[in-house]
């Protein structure tokens, strides 16, 4: 879903710009109180390997049929590990590098991340929240109701960032509205499981190993 | 001093991911479960407007590492940037969140 350069018309990418570059501020200051704690600097590792691992997963495309493929977004999954502000940092970080290779355009920058980021990490982020309370209903285990949660959060959220980048390409003019949603929407569909199944078992897999390293579970709720 | 020892598992996940990524490129496509097709935005792109036309629109620039045809190699110089850009960014935000409550 990287827009490349000369897609968009040049107002909307100018507004995503602004909007992205605002809530990547008002996250700086709204981020988890965890990177103000003494002993924070013990995360950024792990945060390194966090960014290689998407990194690793963005960079290869699985087949979907219908001649397609798909890679891992990762916004939703970002968002559940650090926080839906640093997911928008994150993913804006991890498209300047994909940029510097081709894969979405610098101009395009902004609303790349607004796409991915914004849509994909702190919508999908709340998308999960809402469903980790609903499942606190249930009895299922807590690592269960927020791997579950996040699958479904990851596919909603992707599904919608698709949706969303139909409208911004209608608005473009590159392709009419009427035909870039319904047919965004479509493909994303069907990509939208490999996300949700790769981010489920990434949560799953840090919950495991190394749990506290989901910084969000009190934002969560999980019971 | 930097203490490599308290780094341990990070340096050992982040090399487990760069050959698990070596791996899945040397044997991903032989294998069916990796594709060079286009992606979602690209097949519409491509299905409404052909792919001359992608390939055609104007960016003010020429990507700084496309000259990086190598998936392996490219794959390198992504986790080793992604890896030193985001403990770069998140050290200075940790620095100055501590800084601005103290």
């Amino acid at each position: 879903m990287h827009i490349p350069d000369g897609l968009l018309d040049p107002i909307t990418t100018i507004v995503l710009w602004i909007v992205t570059i605002a809530i990547m501020i008002l996250g700086y200051f709204r981020m988890s109180k965890m990177f103000e704690k003494e002993d924070s600097e013990k995360m950024i590792p792990y945060i390194g390997v966090l960014a290689a691992v998407i990194f690793a997963f963005q960079f290869v495309n699985y087949p979907v049929p219908g001649g397609t493929s798909g890679h891992l977004v990762g916004g939703t999954l970002v968002g559940v590990i650090l926080g839906p502000w640093a997911s928008v940092i994150v993913l804006f970080l991890i498209l300047v590098i994909q940029s510097l290779f081709g894969d979405g355009g610098i101009t395009a920058l902004g609303p790349n991340a607004f796409n991915m980021g914004i849509i994909g990490g702190i919508v999908g982020f709340y998308i999960v929240v809402l469903l980790v309370r609903l499942f606190n209903k249930t009895s299922l285990k807590k690592e269960l109701k927020v791997t579950i949660a996040t699958a479904i959060g990851s596919y909603i959220a992707i599904v919608l960032a698709s949706f969303i980048c139909g409208i911004e390409i209608g608005i473009g003019g590159a392709i009419p509205m009427e035909i870039a949603i319904p047919a965004m929407v479509f493909w994303h569909l069907i990509i939208g499981i490999g996300e949700a199944i790769i981010s489920a078992l990434i949560v799953f897999y840090i919950y495991k190993t190394k749990p506290d390293f989901i910084l969000t579970e009190s934002i969560l709720g999980v019971e | 001093m930097v203490e490599i020892s308290r780094y341990k598992w990070p340096l050992i996940t982040v090399v487990v991911v760069i050959v698990a990524l070596m791996f899945v490129i040397a044997v991903g496509f032989t294998l069916g479960f990796l594709s060079e097709n286009p992606d979602g935005l690209e097949r519409v792109l491509i299905d409404i407007n052909g792919e001359e036309w992608l390939e055609n629109l104007i960016s003010p620039w020429i990507p700084i590492l496309s000259w990086v045809t190598n998936d392996y190699i490219a794959g390198i110089i992504g986790i080793v940037l992604s890896i030193a850009i985001m403990t770069g960014v998140f050290y200075l935000i940790t620095y100055l969140k501590k800084r601005d409550t103290k």
